[in-house]
């Protein structure tokens, strides 16, 4: 391999990781060109202040998704477990006890951290394939709400106003929802590249059975995977109530699927192994930018769900396009 | 009787980095059994893949019957009448033996395309009974025994008529029993005049069944003779063939005091009453054919799967291994047969692949870049690995790269004990003088080494002793200056007497 | 053997426990609902168990885990196993269920129809809440009460294929073509679909699409709550106006700090009460099920029997209630 081939091998290479995050960028920025240039008030500060905040839970609760997947598993009682632990907090303030919002806050966490357990149990001792584990957890979770609550909602009106304001208030001038949200994203940009165990989640994801003969305690990781999926989901399930100030059973049905998409956008493997928070926070804000724009744009309801599946199929084989190029132009350079 | 039914003439096969077949001829007549035999690696595999259109030839040509052939797939060579058994068996254990024995095939009544369960139940049973076989054809694949799905392989191939028939190590699985079982089989269709390419290690098996053998070499084609007309030392002159060479370089090191040593190591179905030592400085080769039980063997050390019984004592200390962690606690490193499945993190940087069994050396369980990066580029250079850098991705080396990334990694936690599964398999030949060289090195150092490897030359170069696995067993055990690629073929077959010519 | 007599015996027990409440003396009557979790039907469970309280009958209160047609079916299959003597239902569709109440029907089994109907044929009477004609029309004259008569309104509905909201904002648009709402100018219908973020989403669109938007009419509780917290997220409480079908419970919060002025709903309470009483009438052969009997209603007093407009047999619980800063209060905790 000549010098200069061999530079520009390095060029490509430290930028592929990069390239992921940039293509879904330009999609995304030419999403945002072609609804503005349908509807100009698309594009104000009052309108993406809203897709930032819409787009905060979810890409909270992605961050879990993102390591469980790529440890080669499956969440789907992300939104049950989302609701239940929302739904335990809202009947302490139904029961009348004025919780700290932040120590609500807290408490949701310990909830989901418990509900997580659970699953990781279940599939690292129980060894219950992933799958079939959390879909049982999110049957049981969601029915443990309804025996929690009775069938009943908690209102606005149950709740102090403080917890109200939690998802509304700001830190610093920064909306609360994006202040956590961030806060989070730099916790575990920080956990996933600079800790010992967010590496041995990445070779965990990217070769078990090497992960094993490396002396790493895969069980260990892939318990801790789970769990933390769930201490996240928890505090989602706060800030949802919190956001909509409601309670419900059905709260969040279907938002493991969110999860999924907001990640496989961002450019996780699902095959395992790889996934960088920074694409997931992309993936998490498309969602909301497509269904913002849906919106604005007042397209007609029966032809949304179709059109939100295109734009994410789009997304995605754009992605797979150019990450395929990329790839053999490596391989290629490589036998040089 | 003589008719030349399959000629293959000057096939030559490449793939990346390795020339698998250089020119090879075979032919095979009607009504013969032809045994291929040759070391691992020699391009027994390729060439039968090759005639049942697995892989595509890069040059040469096939004729079938005198005239030319050219399969692009293993449909167009099993439509030709060419069947094959491999030997990881390619069965649907859930289906029964009739599905499998239709599979692909099945028959229809006429009318409805309708399957004619009935008619393939008979026609299985009766093909069962032409094998001597009896068996229910509607019992699941499951439910057999390996002895069993190979003889319901072998009607599956008398179900389509093939005049050819391919085995690929078909006794490797199989007791005593189950194999003359087959052989009676065997020579049963050469009798009708189905023609048989028979591929083997055992030798004995070979010359007990074969009418002709051919013997392949890295590749080269080396000869074919009567069966009648040569020894099995002859063969095995052949299959060894080269003389010893420079690549293995041996260091003269002193050999310090017991690193390791294992007293009756046994786990079920694997291996059995294996003990031996380890001194500072020694190289300690394990010998014998795949399967034999030396990853086995290896990996229970290393504490991946238990023993069933045993002791290991380091320096004189008995000791529980009871996962790799503790096994690099304890100061042993593995590296593992199979490098893609068990030794890197393809989509994980050299540098990440390096560190991943040393982090718990940072401070406060944060990463250290500089720091990895540092050990990384000491190892880059060390063992001359050759890369754009320490993010390059493992999955973007060449096999030699991908295998010294390995090495890093155990080499980065700096063992007492090092044990090497296969540590050159499918690298080439320069990487190879590498890694032998930094072998060398590392017991210099004082490291305790134990190599597995079904290189003859490679084991014995290297080596200051040898020992030689059959079975689950240590079959025999060679010093340096004694040991013979012959000798160590004969134990590694099996063949009585070989204990004799061991210490 | 034993294993094939420890099944027969343990199918006989779960039988047996299913079958108990057919053995009581008293008069059964269930109540069959759209779908768990929702506190409307908590609240008409409240009313049922008033009415058989008061009556001294059995009650038994059955909702499928979602919201569907075949889970309700499920549901009557069991109870008209159980022999209970009456079913209140509120279906999740008009006709999906009809085979089977008719069965329900042909083994001497009542069937009352609540909130939402089933066609005649699989029903003895229906209860119905309130006219939809005046359902309708009475969220249009709320709203142009509230903004003037004058401006552009938009309406959140819950999915686009829900029979009751379509025909409320038919009569909706029947009531805005009167001259005086000349100046309101209906701009967009939106669904969100009853799920809390979706609503919430589809309020913000509405208030960025729509800039010159004034009112908003939502005839369901999820929507209206998630449009008066997207209101006050935007800071636009006060400048749109909100109204439409909801809790009270729900919308409590937002009718004390003025988001929403005023919104309706007839009494989910009253409705499990009196579909109770009727069903108890028919049973105790007191009605006959003719139009123009005059059925008791215990609290509630008199009802009249009369022909619904799909040509079976109803009774008009009343108009819907209109809940305010004024009375807010005394309900919010209620239902």
């Amino acid at each position: 391999m000549s010098r200069t081939a061999r530079d520009k091998t390095k060029f490509t290479l430290t930028n592929l990781s990069v390239r992921r995050e940039t293509s879904l960028l330009l999609f995304t920025l030419a999403v945002i060109l072609g609804v503005t240039l349908h509807s100009p008030r698309f594009l104000s500060w009052g309108n993406f202040h809203s897709i930032f905040l819409d787009s905060a839970i979810v890409a909270i609760a992605s961050i879990g998704q993102m390591m469980v997947v790529m440890t080669g598993g499956i969440d789907l009682s992300v939104g049950s477990g989302l609701a239940l632990s929302g739904m335990l907090v809202g009947l302490i303030y139904k029961a009348g006890i004025a919780l700290n919002p932040y120590l609500a806050l807290l408490l949701g966490g310990l909830i989901g951290l418990g509900l997580g357990s659970i699953n990781g149990v279940l599939v690292v001792n129980g060894k219950i394939p992933p799958i079939i584990a959390t879909l049982g957890t999110m049957s049981i979770y969601r029915g443990l709400i309804f025996l929690a609550s009775d069938g009943q909602w908690v209102s606005a009106h149950e709740m102090p106003s403080s917890f109200i304001h939690l998802a509304r208030g700001t830190i610093l001038g920064i909306p609360n929802l994006l202040f956590i949200a961030g806060l989070f994203y730099l916790i575990f940009y920080f956990f996933l590249s600079h800790s010992k165990t967010g590496r041995e989640v990445y070779a965990v994801g990217g070769n078990l059975e090497a992960a094993k003969v490396a002396g790493i305690n895969t069980d260990k990781i892939n318990r801790i995977v789970y769990s933390v999926t769930g201490l996240l989901y928890g505090l989602c399930g706060v800030l949802w109530v919190s956001r909509f100030a409601s309670a419900q059973p059905d709260t969040a049905t279907g938002f493991e699927f969110s999860t999924v998409t907001a990640i496989v956008l961002g450019g996780v493997s699902v095959a395992g192994g790889t996934g960088q928070v920074t694409g997931v926070l992309l993936g998490a804000l498309l969602i909301s930018i497509i269904e913002n724009a849906l919106n604005v744009t007042q397209t007609n309801p029966f032809w949304k769900l179709a059109i939100q599946g295109i734009v994410i199929l789009v997304a995605v084989s754009m992605d797979g396009i150019v990450r395929r190029r990329q790839g053999t132009k490596v391989v290629r350079e490589e036998q040089l | 009787m003589s008719r030349k039914l399959l000629e293959l003439r000057g096939i030559s096969k490449r793939f990346p980095g390795v020339v698998a077949l250089d020119n090879v001829e075979f032919d095979l007549k009607a009504g013969e059994i032809h045994a291929l035999v040759g070391e691992n690696g020699a391009g027994k595999s390729t060439l039968l893949k090759i005639t049942t259109g697995v892989h595509q030839l890069d040059e040469g040509s096939i004729f079938l019957g005198g005239e030319p052939v050219t399969f692009n797939n293993p449909l167009d060579a099993k439509k030709a009448g060419i069947a094959a058994i491999y030997q990881e068996h390619t069965c649907f254990p859930q289906l029964s033996i009739s599905e499998n024995v239709f599979m692909g095939h099945p028959l229809v009544s006429n009318r409805l395309q309708r399957i004619d369960w009935k008619g393939m139940h008979q026609r299985t049973k009766q093909l069962l009974q032409e094998l001597e076989i009896n068996l229910d054809p509607k019992t699941t694949m499951n439910m057999l025994n390996v002895a069993e799905r190979q003889l319901v392989e072998i009607a599956k191939a008398l179900s389509l008529d093939s005049k050819i028939l391919l085995m690929d190590e078909p006794t490797s699985s199989l007791t005593i029993q189950e194999a003359e079982r087959l052989f009676a089989v065997i020579r049963r269709l050469r009798d009708d005049g189905v023609a048989i390419v028979f591929i083997s290690h055992r030798l004995d098996e070979v010359f007990e069944l074969s009418d002709r053998i051919t013997v392949l070499r890295d590749g080269k084609y080396i000869g074919t003779k009567d069966t009648k007309e040569i020894t099995t030392q002859e063969v095995i002159r052949w299959m060894v063939g080269r003389s010893m060479d420079e690549l293995y370089p041996k260091k003269d090191v002193p050999i310090g005091g017991e690193l390791l040593e294992v007293k009756n190591l046994a786990r079920h179905g694997e291996f059995r009453e294996i003990s031996f030592t380890v001194r500072e400085g020694e190289i300690l080769g394990i010998a014998g054919l795949v399967g034999a039980g030396r990853t086995e063997m290896a990996r229970a050390i290393f504490g991946i799967t238990p023993l069933d019984q045993g002791e290991i004592w380091l320096n004189g200390e008995r000791t529980k291994i009871k996962s790799p962690r503790d096994a690099l606690r304890h100061g042993i490193a593995y590296l593992p047969e199979d490098r893609q499945d068990h030794g890197l993190v393809l989509a994980m940087d050299i540098s990440q692949n390096t560190t991943i069994s040393i982090l718990d050396r940072f401070k406060y369980r944060l990463l250290n870049k500089d720091q990895e990066t540092e050990i990384t580029e000491k190892y880059i250079e060390l063992l001359s690995i050759r890369t754009s850098g320490c993010t390059q991705l493992a999955r973007n080396l060449s096999g030699g790269n991908q295998q010294k990334v390995v090495l890093a990694k155990w080499m980065a936690t700096e063992p007492r004990i090092l044990i090497l599964d296969e540590p050159t398999k499918g690298i080439d030949v320069q990487a190879k003088a590498a890694v032998h060289t930094l072998i060398g090195e590392l017991a210099e150092q004082g490291l305790g080494i134990i190599i597995i490897s079904s290189e003859l030359p490679e084991v014995i170069g290297i080596s200051d002793r040898i020992l030689v696995m059959h079975e689950g067993r240590i079959a025999a055990e060679f010093k340096r200056d004694q040991a013979t690629q012959e000798g160590i073929l004969q134990a590694a077959i099996g063949r009585s007497g070989a204990e004799a010519d061991a210490v | 053997m034993s294993r094939k007599r420890l099944l027969v015996v343990g199918v006989l027990l779960v039988a047996l426990v299913f079958a108990l409440p057919a053995y009581a003396r008293d008069f059964t009557i269930a109540m069959v609902v759209k779908g768990a979790g929702n506190p409307f039907f908590e609240a008409c469970r409240k009313g049922g168990e008033e009415a058989t309280g008061e009556l001294g009958l059995n009650f038994i209160f059955q909702a499928p885990a979602t919201p569907t047609s075949e889970g309700q079916i499920e549901l009557i299959d069991a109870l008209i196993a159980q022999q209970v003597d009456a079913i209140l239902v509120s279906a999740n569709d008009p006709d999906a269920l009809v085979p089977m109440l008719r069965r329900a029907m042909d083994r001497g089994i009542i069937v009352v129809a609540f909130d939402s109907g089933v066609a005649p044929a699989g029903r003895h009477l229906f209860l119905n809440q309130a006219d939809m004609e005046l359902i309708g029309r009475i969220q249009v004259q709320m709203l142009a009460e509230m903004i003037d008569g004058e401006g552009e309104i938009a309406i959140l509905s819950a999915t686009s294929t829900m029979a009751n909201q379509n025909t409320w904002i038919q009569w909706m648009q029947e009531e805005l073509k009167e001259p005086e709402y000349a100046k309101m100018d209906l701009v967009a219908i939106v669904y969100g679909d009853d799920l809390r973020e979706k609503s919430y989403n589809e309020a913000l669109g509405l208030f960025r699409s729509r800039p010159n938007l004034k009112g908003i009419i939502s005839p369901t509780t999820v929507g209206l709550a998630a449009t008066a917290r997207a209101l006050e997220d935007q800071g636009l409480s006060g400048k749109i106006a909100l109204t439409g079908l909801g809790l009270p419970s729900e919308m409590a919060e937002y009718i004390r700090n003025g988001t929403s002025e005023a919104i309706a709903l007839w009494n989910p309470i009253d409705l499990g009460y009196v579909s109770t009483y009727m069903a108890h009438g028919l049973l105790t052969g007191t009605l006959k099920g003719e139009i123009g009997e005059v059925v008791n209603v215990g609290r509630m007093g008199e009802r009249t029997i009369t022909e619904a407009a799909d040509g079976g047999l109803e009774v008009v619980l009343g108009a819907p209630f209109v809940f305010d800063i004024d009375n807010i209060d005394e309900w919010a905790d209620v239902y």
